[in-house]
């Protein structure tokens, strides 16, 4: 199961940078989407997988097409000019960092012994019980309430903003 | 438990791995295309990719739920990004009949 969303995410991501096509490559992004949804369930986290496909796979992914039809730039216009040597420095940080990386989570005892305390063999105890929406507003209404009121506020500052900024004579 | 049994069965080595190569790949996005609208979904992928780092290490160190109210933070707040990122798309379309990041290489018209 891991491994079939894990290829769906990655594929998803991997068709939204080769993909000619803009609202293609929306579609590629609601397939990595789900598959990011997909591994939240394998997590036993399902309360986070709803509000991925919701507000991810949903909102954010309408309101993209929405532009892109809006704006109707289905295709990517052609260079101005080519840029070989911007294209392959990037190449080649994205690989020296994918490497780096890499090399560092392989190598990582830390992450290896936290796996091993989660693993069913190893300690039942240690083993999570699936995430619920009760536990997640206990903790959201009782320790972080602050956090939650400003993020509303912010919400509405966003809201008030993206339509000063698309409104033509306010 | 070797480091690749640990990856293709799911463990945490596994999960890291998934959102390093989604952080590549929206990296790929931002840097090689030239399109606004495709770099806007390369930075949505990267901020994917943190999200299923944030929650992996929360499952694994125990599923805490802080982990879950953290996500749900970072979502409202990357919900409040796209709806503001894509407002300037809108408006630098206005100005530059173009969504392409190189013909917007000047602060002035």
């Amino acid at each position: 199961m891991f491994l079939i969303f894990a290829l769906l995410t990655l594929t998803g991501a991997a068709a939204l940078v080769f993909q000619r096509n803009l609202v293609v490559a929306g579609l590629c992004l609601v397939l990595s989407f789900m598959g990011v949804a997909g591994l939240f369930l394998l997590l036993a986290n399902p309360v986070a997988a709803a509000l991925q496909v919701i507000v991810y796979s949903g909102a954010i992914v309408v309101l993209l097409l929405f532009v892109i039809m809006l704006l109707n730039e289905h295709q990517e216009e052609p260079a101005v000019r080519a840029r070989p040597l911007q294209r392959w420095i990037s190449v080649l940080v994205i690989l020296a960092l994918g490497a780096g990386v890499l090399k560092l989570v392989a190598g990582s005892a830390l992450l290896r012994g936290l796996d091993r305390g989660a693993l069913p063999g190893a300690s039942a105890a240690a083993l999570p019980t699936a995430m619920t929406l009760g536990s997640l507003g206990d903790a959201l209404f009782k320790d972080h309430l602050v956090a939650f009121e400003a993020a509303g506020l912010l919400m509405l500052a966003a809201m008030v903003g993206a339509i000063s900024l698309v409104k033509r004579d306010l | 438990m070797t480091t690749a049994e640990s990856i293709l069965s799911g463990g945490l080595q596994g999960y890291i791995l998934v959102a390093l190569l989604l952080l590549l790949l929206g990296l790929a996005a931002v840097l090689c295309r030239r399109s606004i609208l495709v770099q806007f979904m390369g930075v949505e992928l990267m901020l994917n990719a943190a999200n299923v780092a944030l929650l992996a290490f929360a499952r694994f160190r125990g599923g805490d739920v802080q982990g879950t109210v953290f996500y749900l933070f970072i979502i409202a707040v990357a919900a409040c990004e796209a709806a503001v990122g894509l407002a300037l798309v809108v408006g630098l379309f206005r100005h530059r009949q173009s969504t392409d990041t190189d013909r917007a290489d000047a602060l002035k018209l």
